[in-house]
């Protein structure tokens, strides 16, 4: 490498470290805690009721849609939701009938074997609510989502940057060396050194996944204006009469899909489905194909399915980047190894501010008289 | 990247790919995946670890 060039990868390694700096922080320290969600919700009290006997039968999906729709009679069913972790919770969206969107309307949870309906809390009312908030948009909403997006993106490339400045500096060094007798620059490069490549891999992970997370709205609108509306274009009869029930319209969506479990459903008329047509989105139920979801257009007057098909690949990105940020896909072992490598990874950013605060000032006249190196002379 | 430089890519070229191993392995599968995951994600944190307390600062230089 010429010297020029690893000069202009020092700057994008400083630059983009330093601005992403104090969002990584406060994503490590959220992140840290939100690793164990659930045992934090179990602990608080927070977590959604599952419980159901050994045996027992689901409730017909139509009964639960009637006991959300009491919570609000002037509103009507728009999507249901399936918990792929949890079988016995439900999510179900209830909207102004004119609506399209997911703006205006509420969630209702309800337990999918008891029909306990279970009000969910604002997210500033639960420890981990808040802490989501803080970690996914800053309390700022879309913005600010895509800000800490942003903010993800220069992380990534500041451990790409750091990797290439990493072997030069290294060159006369051996791996692991920390001169903590040596200064409080040269101990915290040293640390900074060790803790960023040992862990580099899993940085670059779990930052590239979150920033894919922070851009979901738009990765998900992206596939629903062009693949889904596509696909339901091509299906535009309106509704004439009444739809069948919503069980059958499940029942015809899996039977498209044979050993799939139900992941959503979008009722006609909002923007993920048909005018007359229901989306069911349909996942498998291992670690790594619960993340493939796949779609059938359901009419809804005859229950019979129009067209199904996969989902593109950006879709399955996005579905796969949420285990590789969250740490979720490997047990209580996982979740602690993950709340590790967030120490190390705050460690990492803490060490690299303090290496830009202690650098080397531009030679003064007095530097000059002053003889020795500076670098690393105070202890 | 090589010749006069491999030595310093060595171990954390290791770490990168027992990393990547890790990191994939428990998306695969559970049991034995979980396992290989845990143990092979763990190695870096080891390293972190021991490099840390072997030259902990007090310690007499090695």
């Amino acid at each position: 490498m010429t010297p020029a060039s690893l000069r202009g990868w020092r700057l994008v390694h400083r630059w983009t470290s330093l601005i992403c700096s104090a969002n990584l922080l406060i994503l490590c320290v959220t992140g840290l805690i939100l690793v164990f969600h659930h045992e934090i919700q179990h602990l608080m009290g927070e977590e959604l009721d599952s419980s159901y006997t050994e045996g027992q039968a689901r409730l017909p999906l139509q009964s639960l849609v009637d006991i959300a729709q009491k919570a609000d009679p002037a509103l009507v069913p728009k999507l249901l939701s399936f918990d792929p972790e949890d079988k016995a919770v439900n999510y179900i969206y209830l909207g102004k009938p004119e609506e399209r969107g997911f703006d205006l309307g509420r969630w209702v949870v309800l337990n999918g074997f008891t029909g306990a309906n279970q009000m969910l809390k604002q997210p500033e009312e639960t420890l981990v609510g808040f802490l989501l908030k803080l970690h996914v948009d800053l309390f700022t909403g879309f913005a600010g989502q895509m800000f800490v997006g942003v903010m993800g993106l220069l992380f990534v490339v500041s451990t790409v940057s750091g990797l290439v400045v990493y072997g030069p500096f290294m060159k006369k060094l051996a791996f692991g060396i920390l001169r903590f007798g040596r200064g409080t620059r040269i101990g915290n490069i040293d640390l900074h050194n060790l803790f960023g490549v040992a862990t580099l891999v899993w940085a670059f992970v779990v930052g590239l996944t979150g920033a894919i997370l922070s851009f979901s709205p738009l990765i998900t609108g992206y596939w629903q204006k062009t693949e889904l509306a596509a696909m339901t274009a091509r299906h535009p009869e309106p509704m004439t009469g009444p739809a069948v029930p919503i069980d059958q319209v499940a029942a015809a969506g899996l039977a498209a899909f044979p050993g799939k479990d139900l992941a959503f459903i979008a009722y006609p008329g909002n923007e993920y489905a048909g005018s007359r047509h229901f989306s069911v989105l349909v996942r498998g139920h291992t670690e790594l194909t619960q993340r493939l979801l796949s779609v059938a257009l359901v009419d809804a007057e005859t229950g019979v399915v129009a067209e199904a098909a996969g989902t593109p690949w950006y879709m399955t990105v996005l579905m796969l980047s949420g285990p590789f940020h969250f740490g979720d896909y490997g047990g209580l072992p996982l979740q602690i190894i993950w709340a590790l490598f967030t120490i190390v990874t705050g460690v990492v950013t803490v060490t690299g501010f303090v290496v830009w605060l202690k650098r080397p000032r531009a030679r003064s006249a007095s530097d000059r008289t002053a003889s020795g190196t500076k670098l690393g002379s105070k202890a | 990247m090589s010749g006069g430089m491999s030595g310093v890519w060595r171990i954390p070229a290791a770490l990168a790919v027992l990393s990547t191993v890790g990191l994939a392995a428990a998306i695969l599968g559970d049991g034995f995946w979980d396992w290989l995951c845990w143990a092979t994600l763990s190695v870096p944190l080891a390293v972190c670890a021991v490099k840390l307390w072997w030259q902990r600062p007090g310690q007499s230089a090695v």
